[in-house]
């Protein structure tokens, strides 16, 4: 017995579906720009992704077909490394990390049993910023502006000294603006699969892709910030003239390259997890038998999170580190083989436990395995610092590059599509074509690939565009170039077969591969609501052990089958045991998003153009759509006005003090952690390494006025503590008084920060010192505005009895931000003003 | 003694999933704290180059990285112990908790050392 029927009166499915449909469908026309629903928005992530893979291909061809022979001039120097340049950005940013989380986005609530991601409105968010800022990035090839300081923009080679124009800019600019759909997406899908498990799906007993995609978001949240950092540091830089890379101001080009790499590391796991959790899940269905060693798995997924995170500087060995601290990161490197073998040994187990059927997607997870596997090796050569002194800047780095991300996303992720192509449209992939597809992109991606390691062990460099003949190159490269072409081939069959079989493929029959996980229970292809009822899930392998169970949650059988008050419901579940705690409310389709998103391509556009009070006043307009997006919350006409629910059911999850917007603002909050401490790495780094650092005799800022600040932030912090207090006892006197007392006082702390800032005569553009404490005060301002404004807001919305004892949840969101504002303006207040004070110059 | 650890396994919940990144934060935690201890030593009080290994800075960060082996040797045992005494769910928590922290001292044991033969500075 795998579930237990809540509601055992069988109802007509077709009722049931109208009543649901009505709800949760989708618009069509003009107003299908407002969905919001993640199906839909999963869709729109892979199938944009999809497109800027084929710009990143065409990118890629475009320099296999200027190095294919020696002495070439298809390209100037210029455009060369426009077009090495973007291949890298695009095929990193814009198509690895959104289609493998359009594809979490599509695939994790119809895993975990939920009709939608927890914050939907987010998913649109995030889509935008993807899609706008894609289109901003790529919009500077067409005007020969691209950056062309390689993927990895390092200082000085793209500050504005040697990199002039606008280049430079659309990058930072542009994967900034991207970096927002990645937050996005890594907020909601933490909370999700935390928060909105079906009924009885414990920790232990979640489908393995979710682990992959916990892990992934995770890292998506705490590896992201550092970059958005550096971005946002050199773009001021490059803007203003801060000099935070200038080692004649004070600055470092070192402190880039670390915040890219502490990024860029950990980046490459968050590209190669969720296509492993494709492998984990494929695996055991094809093999017929369920994954060997689950907590292993689990165990390897949790060391490739932190372990990546120690590897950075593995990038940086010929910068002039101690031998010392080499030997840390190579040992660290070396480490994270173990988890990754310990993935390896449990797929082949099961395979040879198991009885596996080589159908089409299989065929690309073996074509993964035999990649990765190669491409793991020449990372474990890689990680030891001789050899890596020896290949460093080559094509053998190149090669092992495409092995580890070819070999270990794309082929995983080919074998995702052709997995769940049945769920996405209702049809069957053609064999034929897919196999050709197959060995062409196969056996191009080796003969690109593999010789290529040899070229970079000949000693060809990396972004050179042009060499003379007689260095032994010539062969080995027009070979390569063969290869990309054919395989090129395969990448145009598969995407005809899969444009085909929309129409001429086979229909699908009801779960076609015989799979165990729950998005197979859905109708296909899925319907806006997923589920007509969620059911209660005992096992790991729900469909296995139990055939029925689509039937039986078509029919209504289980939880929450009917539509109440006409909102968007769904199960909001322990964490660890998956037991029910709320009914969560999720917000309809909504315009808010894409207008919030479609203001800040304005400020993004401004900047560029430099045309900053277009920009400011973009900033404005897009905060006044997320305030109002954020008013329509809670027991907000627009949202659960009505608190009544069937009886038995648990409460919505507004009415409670722990709805799921809490875990969202702490994993916010986790992200916001993550820029801090990258910021306060950056100051001491400064202050310890760069040769010219100047640490004035004096500090600029006055300790009083940054302590009266703290104070306010702290009494601030209190009044919303007391209201909390009042509220866990259903008690909302004096509510609104504590929520506009501590905006007072978040508005002092905003103005004394302000004053110390204006006193300070901070010389900016002459000394780093200046600069990186303009950075940090920024910051403190930014957070205590923010403070302000949300307590006010919260205040008046107890006028409008949106919050009160009858719906407490919202002020104790905020006061999760509070707390995490006092503590860190405490932290840059003893980092900044208090430290230099006490250790000198 | 034995009711000392018992009462410490206890206030440790060492079957929450919370433990599954405990071995591994501390694991990040030493990693900083010796790459950033290491760099800041080198910069304002570097060794004669002619000590070799034999300086104040490798012996400082070798003992850290014991007193840190230590602690997470400590959990792992404390992860394993209680995962005998659970089925199900919380043993599935506690012996996960456990290779994890087991892995987390072995990293730190594996990555310090080069502490035993390299200068620190050079």
């Amino acid at each position: 017995m795998t579930t237990i029927n809540r509601e055992v009166t069988p109802q007509d499915p077709q009722d049931l579906h109208n009543d649901l449909h009505e709800v949760w469908g989708n618009p069509r026309g003009l107003k299908a720009l407002t969905i919001v629903n993640h199906t839909t928005l999963g869709l729109r992530f892979m199938v944009t992704g999809v497109a800027f893979f084929l710009v990143g291909g065409i990118l890629a061809m475009l320099i296999r077909t200027q190095i294919a022979t020696p002495d070439q001039n298809f390209m100037t120097p210029e455009i060369y490394s426009q077009v090495t340049t973007m291949h890298g950005t695009v095929m990193m940013f814009l198509f690895a990390i959104p289609i493998l989380e359009g594809l979490a986005i599509y695939m994790i609530p119809k895993m975990i049993g939920a009709r939608d991601l927890v914050c939907p409105r987010l998913t649109a968010l995030g889509y935008w910023c993807y899609l706008f800022g894609g289109i901003i990035l790529c919009f500077s090839m067409v005007l020969e502006m691209a950056p062309d300081s390689g993927w990895f923009m390092y200082t000085p080679l793209s500050s504005s000294e040697y990199s002039p124009g606008l280049g430079s800019d659309f990058w930072l600019l542009g994967i900034t603006f991207v970096e927002i759909s990645a937050l996005s997406a890594g907020v909601e899908l933490i909370v999700s699969i935390l928060r909105t498990r079906t009924e009885g799906m414990a920790l232990h007993k979640m489908p393995i892709f979710a682990w992959y995609i916990l892990a992934m978001a995770l890292m998506i949240v705490v590896g992201f910030p550092p970059l958005i950092l550096g971005s946002i540091l050199l773009e001021l830089e490059r803007a203003v003239g801060m000099p935070f890379f200038d080692v004649a101001g004070g600055g470092d080009p070192l402190l880039w390259q670390h915040l890219f790499w502490l990024f860029g590391h950990p980046e490459v796991y968050i590209i190669f997890l969720p296509a492993a959790g494709v492998v984990s899940t494929l695996i055991p269905v094809f093999a017929g038998r369920p994954l060997v060693g689950y907590g292993w798995v689990v165990f390897a997924v949790a060391v490739m999170g932190f372990i990546s995170f120690g590897l950075w500087v593995h990038h940086m060995f010929t910068v002039g580190i101690p031998q010392l601290a080499q030997a840390f990161f190579s040992a660290a490197s070396m480490l994270v083989a173990i988890p990754t073998a310990i993935q390896i040994f449990v797929w082949l187990a099961t395979l040879w436990l198991g009885k596996p059927r080589f159908q089409l997607p299989m065929l690309w997870i073996v074509g993964f395995l035999v990649i990765f596997v190669c491409g793991g090796l020449t990372g474990v050569m890689l990680a030891l610092v001789p050899f890596n002194w020896q290949v460093h800047d080559t094509h053998f780095v190149v090669a092992h590059m495409h092995y580890v991300l070819v070999g270990g996303m794309l082929f995983p992720l080919m074998a995702g599509i052709y997995y769940w192509l049945p769920l996405f449209s209702g049809r069957m992939p053609s064999e034929t074509i897919g196999k050709w597809g197959f060995w062409l992109v196969f056996v191009g991606f080796n003969a690109t690939f593999l010789i290529m390691h040899w070229t970079g062990l000949l000693g060809m460099p990396r972004r050179v565009y042009t060499y003379d003949t007689g260095f032994g190159w010539d062969i080995f490269n027009l070979l390569s170039s063969i290869g990309s072409f054919v395989m090129s081939a395969g990448f145009a069959m598969v995407i005809i077969d899969i444009a085909l079989h929309f129409r001429y493929g086979k229909p699908a029959k009801h779960n076609p591969w015989k799979a165990d996980t729950l998005e197979w229970a859905n109708s296909m292809p899925p319907s806006a609501y997923n589920f007509v009822s969620l059911p209660a899930i005992e096992t790991r392998h729900p469909l296995w052990d139990n055939p029925d169970l689509p039937r039986t949650m078509r029919e209504g059988k289980h939880g929450l089958p009917t539509i109440s008050n006409g909102r968007r419901e769904m199960w909001g579940t322990d964490p660890l045991t998956g037991k029910l705690r709320e009914i969560i409310h999720l917000p309809g389709n909504s315009w808010w998003p894409l207008f919030a998103a479609l203001a800040l391509a304005v400020v993004c556009i401004s900047l560029l153009l430099r045309w900053y009070p277009v920009a400011g006043v973009g900033v404005v307009i897009a905060f006044g759509f997320i305030l109002r997006w954020s008013w329509e919350n809670g027991a907000h006409p627009a949202a659960a006005p009505d608190a009544r629910v069937k009886a038995g059911d648990p409460p919505l999850h507004s009415r409670t003090m722990d709805g799921p917007g809490l875990w969202a603002m702490t994993t916010a909050m986790i992200a916001n952690g993550s820029f801090f401490l990258s910021y306060l790495f950056g100051w001491f780094y400064l202050w310890t390494v760069s040769p010219e650092w100047r640490m004035p005799d004096e500090s600029p800022l006055s300790l009083v006025g940054l302590c009266v600040a703290g104070v306010a932030a702290i009494l601030g912090a209190g009044l919303l503590e007391k209201a909390i207090r009042g509220l866990r006892e259903k008690n909302d006197k004096g509510l609104a008084a504590n929520l506009y007392g501590a905006a007072l006082l978040g508005a002092v702390q905003f103005g004394l920060v302000l004053w110390v800032l204006l006193n300070a005569n901070l010389a900016v553009t002459q000394t780093t010192h200046d600069a990186v404490i303009m950075v940090g005060l920024a910051y403190a301002l930014l957070h205590s505005g923010l403070g302000a404004v949300m307590a006010l807001l919260q205040g008046m919305r107890v006028g409008y009895r949106f919050v009160g004892a009858h719906a407490p949840f919202e002020p104790l969101v905020v006061t999760y931000f509070w707390r995490y504002s006092v503590l860190v303006f405490w932290m840059l207040v003893g980092a900044l003003a208090i430290l230099p004070r006490v250790i000198g110059s | 003694m034995k009711a000392m650890t018992q009462r410490m396994t206890q206030r440790l919940h060492l079957t929450h999933p919370g433990h599954f990144v405990g071995g591994l934060i501390l694991w990040s935690i030493w990693f900083v704290a010796a790459y950033g201890g290491l760099s800041v030593a080198c910069a304002v009080v570097p060794p004669d180059a002619a000590r070799g290994a034999f300086t104040p800075i490798n012996a400082s960060l070798l003992l850290m990285s014991l007193l840190t082996v230590v602690l997470i040797a400590a959990l792992a045992w404390g992860c394993f112990r209680e995962a005998r005494l659970h089925r199900a769910r919380r043993h599935f928590n506690a012996k996960l908790s456990a290779w994890l922290y087991l892995f987390s001292a072995l990293a730190v044991v594996f990555v310090s050392t080069p502490m035993v033969g390299l200068p620190p500075c050079l």
